[in-house]
């Protein structure tokens, strides 16, 4: 089945790794793969977003309002690229406290199903903010809308980490749980 | 057989292995930086017999891919489209000489644009040079074509063109590998003169014009019967069609999907010579026909207008700017309710864009790095000169200190020195006696700095430049330049360019090297550069700003590292957020302080000067 994600975030916080990490594991699993990236200029520190569409055409954009799932790092690029969404899509989002308020409504009358982790916070606890993007990808990977599983995602980080592979693990790790976490509270 | 994904310029770069190119040059530029590097890796992968370099600039390197295919072997030149304006001039000589083995020119263009100083179409520029194009629409079908410009390029003895754009560069796509590959031995072939050819005076180019152009009809003749132009829907009852290339093919499917119709599309894989007997055969019984290309009108501009032809030309496709989901399903649309067609409404949610749309979101300009020595170098030229001088710039990471306000102007590669150099001259004859301070790249400098450096002295202008040597092309991915001690495949380079010494060479009585990171000395050699201007027997100063770039080289930073912190007493002038602009210096939530991201921070403790009330200090 088609899945189209949405990726963003700010230049230098890891959307290009995060990226490629599901785009790996989704061939890993024997499904094509079409990837739009940014390269070049607004990687200094501008909005980056990458679109990968699994098992879809051949188009490198996915339109506004088609996208299944959409990972951001940041919060403002969360709520700058939630018009990607298709209703009753998917966000998961690095925020402490949740996408800003003003958007709420239209959130509920997409039914948009918006999951918050402080994952820049568990990366830091973990002792590399840089692994936020690698948390965020365990978290999303615990839920069911997410066709690639938690076990697939450690399976590509062993074949692509160059260093600091156990770093990687483990906030992959740590991410997943703080999903399993938010489900047993609820 | 393995499965793997492959950056688009990745899959160009194996298609060159795979198509036995045998000398691979190029000059970096967004988006084409990844092609060379792409043929480094699987040259070393399958151990493949390739010599590749990062040429000084396009036309040098073209000219030497020209050379390798006058011998008889396989060659290629990658560079974006305004690389191929420096090389334009090889360009257009080589269409009429020809060659001997297969050369293929790969232009990379960029609607948008994203990374780059105009949306030109290199497509009408191979049209007007009469250079064969190929336009692919996928990676995958990038590394194909590759294959079948080559023999094309062989059999009529002729250069062509690869013509990616920034969406195909920079999109990664699962595609099966082969395994190792059987190489060819190196054909028995040498140069042979032939001075009809290769030193053909002005009557004999007239002669290879005549034949080019005949070459050119044979040509099309075989790109109408070529696989890579094809119509899907041929069936179709609709009397609307879609002539599409390029990445465009695949969104205009797309939007065909969303709009839930099956028009006949004609995907043109050849956009010049244009197949026209193949476009009149689809063009036949259709009401109207809309043509999607990017970034400009190429095969529009060679239709015969006898079908209703919707495109740039009737402002039915916009006339600027990246051909995205949203703006080729509207002019889609457009086209279909002028024919009376209903159509579903576009899958985004108005009024959810329009919310967001009026939402203070931050806008995120790119901004240097922590730590760059570009910035302390434009900081310490605006503590030195301030407001009052005219600061013209060049391309590259260095553009950004238009953020600093110490970039006035920005043209092309190399543009910063003779514009300071005009700006001298036009400025004594309208009597303006601002400083000029100009700043150009390492790699750009080497690149089309030195020619207008020479012209400057030789012609008595005087202004400041600044190299900012970050020791690598930064902003394309840290390609080695001249001046490095590595080659492209990572060898060692035989020779090192020293800067200082090239200035001298080119006449400079003033050049002093130092390092950015010296705010305070740095900004006395400014002063002191620009005395030497203003002497009577003073001239250009050249000022080299030796830092490296943070991301190639971090090691400086790490070995003296100088973490700081911002006193109790900071009241939030913002005035080091505006004017040092550092990514790691926020202005805190109640905007009453600025605080300092440990996350980005680098310890380079070059803020400390960005402080003039002295509240950001050393931590230890």
């Amino acid at each position: 089945m088609e899945t189209k994600i949405i990726l963003c975030g700010l230049g230098g916080q890891g959307v290009v790794f995060l990226t490629r990490l599901l785009a790996k594991t989704a061939i890993a699993n024997g499904l094509p793969v079409m990837v739009s990236e940014t390269h070049g200029m607004s990687q200094r520190g501008g909005s980056v977003i990458s679109h990968l569409k699994i098992s879809g055409n051949q188009a490198p954009l996915i339109p506004h309002g088609t996208a299944d799932i959409l990972i951001a790092l940041e919060t403002d690029e969360a709520v700058r690229n939630l018009p990607y969404l298709r209703s009753g899509g998917t966000a998961f989002v690095n925020a402490k406290n949740g996408l800003r308020s003003e958007v709420a409504g239209e959130v509920s009358r997409l039914a948009l199903d918006i999951h918050c982790v402080p994952a820049s916070q568990l990366a830091i606890e973990l002792g590399a903010a840089a692994v936020a993007n690698v948390v965020l990808a365990g978290f999303a990977a615990a839920h069911p809308k997410m066709p690639l599983s938690f076990e697939t995602l450690q399976e590509t980080l062993k074949n692509i980490s160059k260093r600091g592979l156990e770093l990687n693990l483990i906030a992959l790790e740590t991410g997943y749980h703080a999903k399993k976490e938010q489900e047993t509270k609820v | 057989m393995s499965t793997d994904i492959l950056l688009g310029n990745e899959a160009i770069g194996l298609g060159l292995v795979e198509q036995e190119c045998r000398v691979v040059t190029g000059y970096p530029g967004t988006p084409s930086s990844e092609i060379l590097a792409g043929v480094i890796k699987y040259q070393k992968k399958f151990n493949r017999q390739i010599y590749t370099e990062w040429s000084t600039n396009e036309k040098v390197a073209l000219e030497v891919a020209l050379a390798a295919t006058w011998v008889g072997l396989r060659a290629a030149v990658t560079m974006k489209q305004v690389g191929l304006n420096v090389a334009a001039d090889p360009l257009f000589s080589a269409a009429y000489t020809g060659v001997k083995g297969g050369f293929l020119i790969i232009a990379a263009d960029d609607p948008g644009p994203y990374s780059s100083q105009t949306e030109q179409d290199s497509r009408l520029m191979a049209l007007t040079a009469k250079v064969p194009v190929f336009d692919p629409a996928t990676p995958e079908e990038a590394r194909v074509m590759v294959g079948h410009a080559l023999a094309l390029s062989e059999k009529y003895g002729q250069p062509v063109m690869l013509r990616p754009t920034t969406r195909l560069c920079h999109a990664l796509q699962s595609m099966d590998l082969n395994g190792d590959f059987p190489e060819n031995p190196i054909p028995k072939i040498k140069f042979k003169r032939d001075p009809a050819r290769w030193t053909s005076t002005p009557k004999f180019r007239y002669y290879l014009h005549r034949e080019l152009n005949q070459k050119l009809l044979d040509i099309e003749q075989e790109f109408a019967v070529s696989p890579l132009n094809f119509v899907v829907n041929a069936d179709s009852p609709h009397k609307i069609g879609i002539i599409a290339s390029g990445v465009a093919y695949n969104t205009a499917l797309q939007a065909l999907e969303h709009l839930g119709l099956s028009l006949p599309v004609l995907k043109i894989g050849t956009p010049y010579p244009l197949p026209r007997s193949l476009v009149r055969e689809f063009l036949a019984g259709k009401d109207a026909v809309i043509v999607i290309e990017e970034p400009d009108a190429c095969i529009e501009m060679q239709i015969p207008a006898e079908t209703t032809l919707h495109g740039r030309g009737d402002g039915t496709v916009p006339g600027a700017g990246e051909l995205t989901p949203e703006v080729v399903f509207t002019s889609l649309k457009g086209v279909l309710s002028e024919a009376g067609i209903q159509t579903p409404p576009s899958p985004a949610d108005e009024a959810l864009g329009a919310l967001i749309q009026k939402l203070p979101l931050p806008v995120r300009r790119p901004r240097l790095c922590p730590g760059c020595g570009h910035r302390s170098a434009f900081f310490a030229m605006k503590r030195t000169f301030g407001p009052g001088a005219i600061y013209p710039g060049d391309i590259g990471c260095y553009t950004l200190g238009t953020n600093l306000r110490a970039v006035d102007t920005l043209v092309d590669m190399g543009a910063s020195v003779s514009m300071a150099h005009g700006f001298y001259h036009a400025n004594r004859i309208v009597g303006d006696k601002r400083p000029v301070i100009a700043t150009i790249g390492d790699s750009t400098f080497l690149h089309s700095g030195i020619v207008p450096l020479i012209n400057a002295v030789h012609t008595g202008a005087r202004f400041v430049l600044v190299i900012l040597d970050n020791h690598t092309t930064a902003m394309t991915g840290f390609q080695p330049t001249a001046a490095n001690e590595l080659l492209a495949d990572g060898s060692d380079a035989t020779y090192r360019v020293s800067l200082p010494e090239m200035a001298r060479a080119c006449g400079v009585g003033f050049v002093v090297e130092t390092d950015p990171y010296e705010q305070e000395s740095f900004s006395q050699i400014l002063t002191g550069a620009y005395k030497y201007c203003q002497a009577d027997d003073g001239g250009v100063a050249v000022v080299i700003a030796n830092r490296p770039c943070t991301l190639y080289d971090p090691t400086p930073l790490q070995e003296y590292p100088i973490p700081v912190l911002i006193t109790e007493e900071c009241d939030g002038c913002r005035f080091c957020v505006e004017a040092f602009e550092c990514p790691a210096l926020v202005l805190a939530s109640d905007r009453r302080r600025v605080d300092i991201d440990y996350n980005i921070c680098v310890e380079c403790g070059q803020c400390i000067d960005a402080c003039y009330k002295g509240f950001i200090i050393p931590k230890y």
